[in-house]
């Protein structure tokens, strides 16, 4: 299928230029405490791709007919159910998951860039681009939350989804786990680094005032 | 239709609830059948890691049938409550909650290992953030710690939720529940220091609260089966 | 004796900023002078204060399994755990959108300082992280949810308000071009955190 060239910047832009979470600065709040493992790292960036996707489909076809009083609760009520939803799944299909996600499950519901996107995006647009803005939003949040939990878990633990990766040799002559990565702190250092980088490489996002 | 005016608003708002809410009892309907079986699975597989075996979600059922051979509620006095006994999950002994206060016995697991009987008892406490819980597997003699297991909900990662390591957990492989015919049950003590009047394991460095907390835990919990363990240790001398 | 070890604990160890990392968007994005961050602070703390006991009264005698025991024996099997995050957050939305109200009408001057923050509060993982927290650890009672309620508020308030102060000296030092504004306020919120940390081997 031959995407056209808006659909691909509906798509592409949240991965680099316009991060939802490098960039624009939302859904941080749910996203640090989840990085300690990159399971679960994984599993939140899909459970909030798939929430984002779908509530932006539900919002933008219901776009019409919401009584603008109630938008933000007919929001917050569409979202929520698919939260809901989503545990649901999690904790009949992938009980230990749930287990280490805890409360950030629930904690999607208030992740900004749910109601940034369904405010910003979904309220003025149809269905497919908007499904396609939430897939990219998505993903866009996913891929930062992978290599922090990527990073956090080879460094922390020296394992990655579980599996060890860093040879018995290096134990032997020394090397030792890293136990500050797994404190929460650490999360929010390396977001600050892939910022860094991201901005050293584009130049036109830096900011001027501190 | 005008989008402005309160009637539509309000039935706007009433269809929308009920159909969300329609839609989210369905979902829990339908799968809440495969969350209680994770839940036992979940159960099942911390009974068996307090007998120091970690086996899979799959495997977990099939072995736990296989080793647990009884299950049953205890009173205070440490005596079997009539009527209790079954190891299934609708059995008594397994869906009652440590907690609950109006349980009829406190539950205990018996299991054969190798043709020797190990006794299983749950317990339950509060760490730093949470709740915390654990399974104690202690050999026949009502004494001496087969093997350990802890979970908890919410304790700081890399510090006290390294209280569900079998690193952990092994420390108190051994131990003693009983210092000459009295109930001492197991101290948990800061890394490096020691407790002459009780057997004592390591704590976790860092997670001094949480460590405190299953300190609490294993004298307030196992505590309440006092009674029973005594019993074990009379028979067993 | 209890409550208060529970305030002390949630402002300083159980920081809804530095251990969670609840509400960071809002924290981010107001956290450039101290001025309105003390304002987004009040705010929060009342909305917490005011929501986890709600949200602790129908958690308790509606949501949970066997909460609505008291309707009569036939409804104790009754479970309606799937829908409180449903109600949570409606909670929450509709309290705020209240609280906005009321401010307007009773003091017009409190509301231009503060009603600007208002309608974002209703998205700050904070609050909504404060009632599925209360949910989880399982407080004994309307009170001490209350109370978590304001620790955690206060907790929230100071840490803006620190964030803040520290971001308006931090406009007279040479920060590297690229992590100049959000890099090097996430730099500064993972150093705050880390000291923070010390806090939590206290007994309290």
């Amino acid at each position: 299928m031959a995407l056209s060239s808006k659909t691909k910047a509906v798509l592409w832009g949240p991965l680099n230029k316009n991060n939802p979470v490098i960039v624009q600065v939302l859904g941080i709040c749910s996203a640090l405490a989840v990085t300690s493992k990159l399971e679960p790292a994984i599993v939140m960036a899909i459970a909030v791709a798939l929430v984002t996707a779908f509530a932006n489909v539900i919002i933008s076809l219901l776009r019409k007919s919401i009584p603008n009083r109630i938008r933000i609760i007919v929001q917050l009520v569409v979202v929520a159910a698919l939260v809901t939803i989503v545990s649901e799944v999690l904790k009949a299909f992938a009980y230990d998951v749930n287990k280490q996600l805890s409360v950030f499950v629930g904690l999607i519901v208030t992740n900004c860039i749910l109601m940034g996107r369904l405010e910003a995006f979904a309220l003025g647009n149809g269905p497919w681009p908007s499904f396609l803005d939430g897939i990219g939003n998505g993903l866009g949040y996913g891929w930062v939350l992978v290599v922090v939990g990527f990073f956090r878990e080879l460094l922390g633990s020296g394992t990655l989804l579980g599996y060890k990766v860093v040879p018995q040799a290096l134990y032997d002559a020394g090397y030792e786990n890293n136990g500050l990565m797994m404190l929460a702190p650490m999360a929010i250092l390396l977001v600050a680094c892939i910022i860094w980088v991201h901005r050293a490489n584009n130049k036109e996002l830096q900011e001027e005032t501190n | 239709m005008n989008r402005e005016n309160s009637g539509y608003t309000i039935i706007y708002a009433s269809v929308m609830v009920i159909v969300v809410a329609l839609g989210l009892a369905f979902t829990h309907q339908v799968l809440s059948g495969r969350q209680v079986a994770n839940e036992n699975t979940d159960k099942m597989q911390q009974i068996l890691r307090s007998l120091n075996l970690d086996v899979s979600v799959a495997e977990a059922p099939a072995k736990y049938a296989g080793l647990i051979k009884n299950a049953y509620l205890i009173n205070d006095e440490g005596v079997k409550v009539e009527g209790s006994e079954g190891i299934t999950p609708d059995d008594p002994a397994f869906s009652t909650e440590l907690g609950d206060e109006q349980a009829k016995g406190l539950p205990v697991y018996e299991a054969d290992v190798d043709g020797s009987a190990k006794y299983i008892i749950p317990m339950s406490g509060a760490g730093l953030w949470g709740p915390i819980w654990g399974y104690l597997a202690i050999e026949a003699d009502g004494s001496v710690v087969y093997g350990a297991e802890f979970g908890h909900a919410g304790e700081t990662p890399g510090l006290g939720a390294e209280i569900v390591t079998a690193s952990f957990s092994n420390r108190f492989r051994g131990k003693n529940l009983f210092k000459e015919n009295e109930f001492t049950s197991v101290a948990v003590v800061k890394p490096g220091q020691t407790n002459s009047r009780r057997d004592y394991v390591d704590g976790i460095s860092g997670g001094t609260i949480t460590s405190k907390g299953v300190d609490n835990m294993l004298l307030n919990s196992v505590g309440r089966y006092k009674n029973f363990l005594m019993n074990l240790h009379a028979s067993a001398q | 004796m209890d409550a208060i070890s529970l305030i002390v604990r949630s402002i300083f160890v159980d920081n809804m900023i530095f251990a969670y990392f609840l509400g960071m968007c809002s924290f981010l994005a107001v956290s450039k002078n101290v001025k309105t961050a003390l304002g987004l602070g009040v705010a929060v703390t009342f909305v917490l204060v005011l929501t986890l006991p709600i949200n602790y009264m129908l958690e308790n005698y509606v949501l949970k399994a066997g909460a609505l025991q008291w309707l009569g024996k036939e409804y104790a099997e009754v479970d309606l755990s799937v829908f409180s995050l449903l109600i949570f957050i409606a909670v929450i939305a509709s309290f705020v959108q209240l609280v906005e109200m009321v401010i307007e009408r009773f003091s017009p001057s409190l509301y231009s300082s503060l009603g600007i923050f208002l309608p974002l509060i209703a998205v700050n993982c904070a609050i909504l992280g404060g009632s599925l927290f209360m949910q989880q650890r399982e407080f004994a009672n309307v009170g001490m949810a209350a109370a978590y309620g304001f620790g955690s508020g206060i907790g929230w308030l100071l840490a803006i308000v620190g964030m803040a102060a520290i971001r308006e000296k931090l406009e007279y030092s040479h920060v590297p071009k690229p992590l100049k504004g959000l890099g090097i306020t996430f730099i500064i919120t993972a150093l705050m955190a880390i000291g923070f940390m010390s806090f939590s081997g206290i007994n309290i």
